[in-house]
């Protein structure tokens, strides 16, 4: 009768380790570089970015009062740079946290705060919004955007912290909270407000 | 509209027209920070605006384009290029593709060899005319063994 036998007989040789080992190898492998593109900090970070640790590039611009106000002027004092416009809602919402900072720690040789106008169409608007929150520090025109591009600038509010070496140590986008402002203000060595 | 605005521009920078022509193509090559993969030629926010502005500003002042390019990436990172450097995790990016297809085109030419290798046995094993079953030629074998002892 058919016997089929010594075919079953022919038992398949087992596959060498590295090949049975290869494909969850290559499996980790996809996960492990999914997981550190997911966990490293992404383009939409709210801080950070590549101009941090860098030194802060220079502008010389005229303040809304007619003043020429340089960055180079004020080496030797930790900075604050705030993009803004009056038509911008975080603006206005961080506005109060920059008024109650500029009282607590601005001054002679203290820290210095500069606010910088960003696309703000109407300069009347600029200045009922410096009314409104009772600004008291200098804010800059910036025409054609020259300053915000050199700062990297993508959207407002955005605000940079430099220290008194004039390098930028912290970066942050989108409207500040108070925790978010004492973050940067240490990192330039400034206490919280 | 976009040819008057240009003109307006190009005016404004005083740029020769290979000059103009070289700030259009380094603009090209720069993406707008606030759009999703569009040139800052073909965006038509303020920012784009502002920064074809710049480029134009910049090549005027006799600046190359890898130095116009730097001074973008070092502000944007390399995000604003849109034909980054192939280096780092770039050449990571653009090597993977091509090692995957070296591998691969290796792994078919190994399988077909050894195919084209392992053929000749089983054609003499089978006697019909379907050489690459070789459980299909025994079982045919077998059977026709049988066939004929019975």
């Amino acid at each position: 009768m058919t016997d089929l036998s010594p075919l079953s007989n022919q038992t398949p040789t087992p596959a060498p380790l590295w090949r049975r080992l290869l494909p969850p190898v290559l499996a980790a492998g996809l996960v492990a570089v999914l997981g550190a593109a997911l966990l490293s900090p992404s383009r939409n970070a709210t801080d950070g970015g590549p101009l941090v640790g860098k030194p802060a590039p220079d502008f010389t611009l005229e303040s809304l009062d007619g003043a020429q106000v340089s960055l180079a002027a004020l080496r030797g004092r930790p900075v604050v740079l705030n993009f803004w416009a009056s038509w911008c809602g975080p603006c206005r919402e961080e506005a109060p946290l920059f008024r109650e900072l500029s009282e607590q720690r601005g001054g002679e040789g203290g820290l210095a705060i500069l606010g910088i106008l960003f696309q703000e169409n109407k300069e009347e608007n600029a200045r009922a919004f410096i009314r409104e929150y009772a600004l008291a520090y200098p804010n800059l025109r910036d025409p054609g955007a020259k300053a915000a591009i050199n700062y990297g600038l993508t959207g407002i509010p955005e605000t940079v912290f430099i220290d008194k070496a004039g390098t930028i140590r912290h970066v942050d986008r989108g409207g500040l909270s108070r925790e978010r402002l004492n973050v940067g203000l240490e990192k330039i060595g400034v206490k919280g407000i | 509209m976009p040819l008057v605005f240009s003109l307006v521009l190009c005016s404004a920078a005083a740029l020769t027209p290979e000059q103009a022509a070289r700030a259009e193509a380094i603009g090209q090559n720069l993406r707008c920070p606030i759009c999703t993969g569009e040139p800052i030629t073909q965006s038509t926010n303020d920012l784009s605006r502002d920064m074809m502005r710049d480029v134009r500003e910049q090549v005027a002042a006799g600046r190359t384009d890898a130095e116009i390019y730097s001074y973008f990436a070092a502000r944007y990172g390399n995000f604003v290029l849109l034909n980054p450097p192939r280096e780092g995790v770039g050449l990571l990016l653009w090597g993977a593709p091509l090692a995957a297809l070296g591998a691969g085109g290796f792994v078919l030419w190994r399988f077909l060899r050894r195919r084209t290798t392992a053929t000749p046995a089983v054609t003499t094993a089978g006697e019909e005319d379907d050489p690459y079953d070789p459980y299909l030629a025994e079982v045919r074998r077998r059977t026709r063994q049988g066939g004929e002892g019975a």
